[in-house]
């Protein structure tokens, strides 16, 4: 059942166990849930909604069989040509398991207007990455402690990795803005003016 | 809490809020990195990382570029270690296509990681051991970085951003001398390793601004989601080159280093093993690099070669009909990772058919590194901020993307 591409040496010990997590996902949490595979036979869930996505991911962390507690990666795809769903964005969770080596990925549709769950209460790692899934897709993350911009400027209108947004399209900005401290965002006077200007 | 700026001034000494601005063209940083540091007195309260200075919106090109124009662009994500960029970017486009490269060419692969690893292991020791004040560290290892590089020029003509891997293949083989050259280097520089660990291990100074100083801690590390030489340095035992394994990996003799502590003297120590790894696994890829052909024969993805494009029509159009219409990949989505020298360099490619990716996911191990930083920092002295970022090897180009 498991092809052999050449990015896994044949008979590496992982490729069972990742057929028995896949196995696991099937039984335990897929009755009312799609499970798929990719490309090299890596398990996707298709959790029903952003809420349920945070469940999945808190039941995996305590099932013995799946054992995850490492989050290898938060992004999202633009969903515009509604080949995976009805709705606009897929949110995707990427977990691993330090332990059995094998990795999940969890999907969810989000419309434009919904707001996700954060996790980074689960993982602190999440917290730049959910950062950065707003600033590119503009998806808000309900709970998060922290979410603004990360690449872009905070002033920059529009979120650059949906389908609409124009490759070539600038939005220079002549000035640097206050920053922030730490996760609670410390207000500073600073001497520059909104025109650059020494005040 | 707000700090007026005009009263009380950033400058008052005595003030417990003084903030201090650390980049984004600060020569520590290497790279657009800007750290905010509130102290008090000489201890850091609280810190604020901003990032976004070398954002080139490349995961935005990834969907305008078809698959063979975005190659280039990853060189320029972590560009101490361009080659493992390109591979495991090409590795990645192979799994979509569910293609095997040719035995040769797997084994060219493994050698061009590696010599990668040891490049990106000598610039993140050199640069640290050069900001803390050890500047004949860096002078002994830029030396074998030079040396690296000329190999890989003779590789693929360039140094820096080398774009050597295609999906299928390599863009060149070998050069006839290289098998020597390679040993020689294997031989030689191995001594030097043994050099610095002899300057800098039991240096008084460098074991005062290095031990317990940027500690990330086994639970932190999990939390923060680490990678690479610095999760091992916090104790946890993961290198995908071994738990996930890729190429012949399995067939190759050596050991992952695991450091306890977490602080930056292990991960010193975790990158000075590594490179020794390293070594040792180039050597057993010299003595069994088999001959044979380095191009995969599928039509979808194979390169003509050029004498065949300047006398061969059909070749000719096969060509152009790559380079300008791109290949068109299938139909699916995949998540490829290897244990770049930095960590878990990954690519997360959903393709919806046609030659340019759907979404393009640059997954960077700097960004990781990069938020763990913030935290980890608190409590620190300025100094050992210093001590701190040069250890963890931050990259801007990875950072931001």
């Amino acid at each position: 059942m498991i092809t052999r591409t050449n990015t896994f040496s044949p008979g590496a010990k992982f490729i069972e166990t990742q057929g028995k997590v896949t196995a696991r996902l099937t039984e335990k949490y897929g009755q009312d849930r799609k499970v798929e595979l990719d490309k090299l036979e890596e398990p996707i869930i298709w959790a029903k909604n952003p809420a349920d996505a945070k469940l999945l991911l808190k039941s995996f962390m305590i099932d013995p069989h799946l054992k995850v507690d490492y989050l290898s990666d938060v992004t999202a795809y633009d969903n515009e040509d509604k080949e995976d769903g009805d709705k606009r964005f897929v949110l995707v969770y990427n977990v691993t398991s330090i332990e059995l080596h094998t990795r999940i990925r969890i999907k969810t549709l989000i419309d434009i207007d919904q707001e996700a769950m954060t996790i980074s209460d689960v993982f602190k790692a999440a917290n730049w990455l959910e950062r950065e899934v707003f600033d590119m897709y503009g998806i808000k993350f309900q709970g998060h402690p922290n979410l603004r911009r990360i690449m872009m400027d905070e002033r920059f209108t529009g979120f650059p990795l949906r389908k609409e947004y124009p490759i070539k399209r600038r939005e220079p900005f002549s000035n640097n803005i206050p920053f922030h401290l730490g996760a609670n965002p410390l207000k500073v006077d600073t001497h520059v003016t909104e025109n650059g200007d020494k005040k | 809490m707000s700090i007026n700026t005009k009263d009380e001034g950033l400058t008052d000494l005595y003030n417990p809020n003084v903030l201090i601005n650390i980049g984004p063209a600060h020569p520590a940083t290497h790279g657009t990195l800007r750290v905010m540091c509130r102290v008090n007195g000489e201890t850091i309260e609280d810190a604020a990382c901003e990032i976004g200075y070398l954002h080139r919106g490349i995961e935005k090109l990834g969907e305008d570029k078809t698959y063979h124009q975005w190659m280039v662009y990853t060189d320029r994500l972590n560009y101490c270690s361009a080659l493992n960029n390109n591979i495991t970017y090409a590795m990645t486009v192979e799994n979509l296509f569910n293609l095997s490269v040719t035995e040769r060419c797997m084994w060219i692969r493994t050698i061009c990681m590696e010599l990668s690893r040891i490049i990106d292991h000598i610039v993140c020791v050199a640069a640290n051991a050069l900001d803390i004040g050890a500047m004949t560290a860096f002078f002994y290892l830029i030396h074998w970085r030079e040396e690296a590089y000329t190999m890989i020029e003779s590789m693929c003509g360039m140094r820096l951003t080398t774009t050597y891997a295609r999906i299928g293949g390599m863009s060149y083989d070998l050069p006839d001398n290289f098998t020597e050259r390679l040993w020689k280097f294997c031989e030689e520089f191995p001594k030097t390793i043994d050099e610095i660990e002899g300057l800098l291990n039991s240096n008084r100074i460098w074991i005062d601004r290095t031990k317990n100083v940027g500690i990330i801690s086994k639970a932190d590390a999990l939390q923060y989601s680490i990678t690479g030489p610095s999760l091992r340095a916090s104790g946890i035992d993961m290198d995908l080159r071994r738990d996930r394994p890729y190429y012949f990996y399995p067939d190759l003799d050596f050991d992952v280093v695991v450091g306890s502590n977490g602080d930056v003297y292990e991960r010193y120590l975790v990158r000075m093993e590594e490179m020794r790894q390293s070594v040792r696994i180039l050597k057993q890829c010299n003595k069994r690099i088999p001959s044979g052909p380095l191009w995969v024969e599928d039509k979808r993805v194979r390169i003509p070669d050029k004498i065949d494009v300047y006398t061969k029509m059909e070749v000719l159009i096969h060509h152009f009909k790559i380079f300008m219409e791109g290949i068109d990949v299938p139909k699916g989505e995949c998540f490829t990772a290897t244990e770049g020298p930095n960590g878990e360099i990954g690519f997360y490619i959903v393709s919806r058919g046609g030659p340019k990716a759907w979404r393009m996911r640059v997954k960077s191990p700097s960004f990781m590194m990069f938020q763990a930083f913030e935290a980890t920092i608190k409590g620190g002295k300025i100094p050992d901020v210093i001590a701190h970022l040069g250890s963890v090897n931050i990259i801007a180009g990875e950072l931001d993307r």
